[in-house]
């Protein structure tokens, strides 16, 4: 028993550590984000197997990373953390040679201020945050932040607010008038905290999962991420998604190449793949977000081709903007207003 | 005479209290076991029985390999900790006292006051330069950093063991010329396997329960199910992670009662 255990061990250790050396790429990607499918076609044509290990935050991920020593080759962070992977030496610029299909990349996702040129990463998935509101309670414009902001009568106490700082702050600050999430300027951010103190004693919570409540007709408005929304939207039809004119922000969580990637010309290859519009389209019918790469639509499951949270009304496009990491002095100011907020 | 009709029991609120921390307890349990059978994808509204998650749960080939992987590692790290605790215990018990003795026992239970961040924190650096070095990224860390920390779990019993037998079996077998190794495999051995194996489990069920430390070590493809689980929370957490929730509840159940069933047989 024991020896088959020790040769056992010894066959998995060493097994382990061939794999690293032909045909494979290691995929470091947040959990439950990678379609099966995905992976089986890329195996299927290219003979490379791909290993998937989950991380559960950016922080967690960049933390392991910087340590070395990982064994990873493509990581996909968020928007935010981008400029730090790059500026810090991490992610290795994509081959030409092997990412030819750039020019796949819907024009609007190619020139992003966290990585301008797409010369580091491609998207690999990406969402807004918005407002849900239930169309038998309110007939109005869902496409307004004053839903949740300066609440109709009809919705006083009924409104939930997701507790995430970044994206709250984000839609207070554009509705207020700023310009950016990380504005300096000292007006918008009085009119920012007064607003939302005025405002929460007409909300009924703050609160996360939610999807069966709004369903449920318990809440008839909130802040709300787009893929929740259409879940929700799913179990009952009066629910739709609003993309606020005055501003929405847009999170991307995008796949480059690690420096110290062992196997880098696999990765590259791997990055090339996910270019192709009927390749991101299994990414979307998997995770249920939008993939940023054109012409992808028509391989998508039918309920996402058309569905309005995934869909950006043409326009309200132009809303749409990437969250930036803002300096320690302004996330100071904002962590203040909103734990003033929570209390 | 007030004295002897103290009791706990009387205390106002002992009841309630003790009700209060049961539920407190349970209940969040209970409800995530019984959403494991829910019909629809809800966590909060029931919609029949169905053992569909369960389905999905067998069908997903990630948690299929992440399960096995935890299993393995389980008993790798458990059986390796096994040994050296029982190693341990005998040279801290079956000598005569020693100075520092009170120090290594310190240092050998470590892992339980240490807090588990830390430790993670600690070896992702560590283990980080070391793969640097000589490109080894194998189950090798894992194994050794969960067999160093199942080593505490597995020592106490085994030293509780070993300090409740009786030691003049020893010297008896010594008197009829048992030699240190006879008297070892003839009469210590036998009488300590129950606390072996109560060690054993106990660092079974912490390996396989542990998270922070996985997270921080494991190379590419190493995920456990913890780690895998861990990983779910940021997207929809659907009825499935509750089959498999449960599903490791009832192997950690299963191992506890093992545990307590072979130590109620040695008080016995």
């Amino acid at each position: 028993m024991k020896k088959t255990l020790i040769l056992s061990t010894a066959a998995l250790m060493a097994s382990t550590a061939l794999a690293s050396a032909q045909g494979v790429v290691n995929l470091y990607n947040w959990g439950n984000y990678t379609s099966p499918e995905l992976l089986e076609r890329f195996t299927a044509e290219t003979g490379i197997q791909v290993t998937v290990t989950d991380f559960d935050s950016n922080d967690t991920a960049l933390a392991r990373i910087r340590q070395g020593g990982h064994g990873f080759d493509i990581v996909v962070p968020s928007n935010t953390y981008i400029e730090t992977w790059v500026s810090e030496g991490l992610m290795q610029p994509l081959d030409p040679a092997i990412v030819t299909d750039r020019g796949n990349i819907a024009p609007q996702w190619v020139d992003v201020d966290f990585d301008p040129g797409r010369e580091y990463t491609v998207p690999w998935a990406w969402g807004t945050t918005g407002i849900i509101v239930n169309s038998a309670v309110y007939d109005g414009n869902p496409h307004d932040a004053g839903v949740v902001f300066n609440p109709p009568e009809e919705l006083r106490g009924r409104i939930n607010v997701i507790p995430e700082m970044s994206d709250v702050m984000a839609l207070a600050i554009y509705y207020a008038g700023g310009d950016s999430t990380c504005t300096d300027d000292m007006g918008v951010l009085r009119q920012v905290r007064d607003m939302l103190m005025a405002a929460k004693p007409q909300w009924l919570a703050l609160d996360y999962g939610t999807v069966d409540s709004y369903a449920a007709g318990d809440l008839s408005a909130g802040i709300y991420w787009n893929g929740a929304s259409m879940r929700a939207r799913l179990q009952n039809d009066d629910l739709v998604y609003g993309y606020p004119e005055t501003g929405y922000p847009i999170w991307m969580d995008n796949a480059g190449v690690l420096s110290d990637a062992q196997n880098p010309e696999n990765a590259m290859r791997f990055i090339n793949f996910i270019l192709q519009p009927e390749n991101a389209a299994l990414i979307s019918n998997f995770a249920r977000y939008a993939n940023g790469i054109t012409g992808s639509e028509e391989f998508m499951d039918e309920v996402m081709r058309e569905a309005p949270e995934i869909v950006v009304p043409e326009h309200l496009v132009a809303a749409g903007r990437f969250g930036q990491a803002c300096s320690q002095e302004i996330n100071d100011i904002q962590t203040q207003i909103w734990t003033e907020l929570l209390q | 005479m007030l004295d002897r009709n103290f009791s706990v029991r009387r205390l106002p609120g002992f009841g309630a209290i003790a009700v209060f921390t049961f539920v407190m307890l349970y209940l969040p349990i209970v409800i995530l076991v019984a959403f494991s059978f829910n019909e629809g994808v809800s966590q909060s509204s029931w919609d029949g029985f169905s053992l569909q998650w369960y389905e999905a749960a067998f069908q997903n080939r990630q948690v299929r390999d992440v399960s096995i992987r935890s299993l393995w590692l389980a008993l790798v790290a458990s059986g390796f900790a096994t040994v050296l605790a029982t190693l341990a215990a005998l040279g801290t018990t079956r000598v005569s006292r020693f100075p520092g003795q009170t120090m290594i026992y310190a240092l050998i239970n470590q892992p339980l006051m240490v807090p588990e961040i830390v430790t993670g924190v600690a070896l992702l650096i560590f283990v980080a330069a070391i793969k640097v070095q000589t490109g080894y990224t194998g189950m090798g860390y894992l194994v050794a950093a969960h067999t160093a920390f199942c080593i505490p779990f597995a020592y106490l019993p085994i030293r509780a063991r070993l300090e409740t037998m009786d030691s003049t079996l020893e010297s008896a077998a010594a008197d009829l010329y048992a030699n240190h190794w006879q008297a070892f495999r003839y009469i210590t051995l036998p009488l300590l396997v129950p606390g072996i194996l109560a060690g054993f489990m106990l660092g079974f069920v912490i390996s396989l329960d542990t998270v922070v430390i996985t997270e921080f070590v494991k190379s590419a493809g190493q995920d456990t199910l913890p780690t895998y689980m861990l990983g779910q929370l940021r997207r929809t957490v659907t009825p499935e992670m509750n089959a498999i929730a449960t599903l490791f509840l009832a192997l950690s159940l299963c191992i506890v009662t093992a545990f307590f069933l072979i130590t109620r047989k040695r008080g016995a």
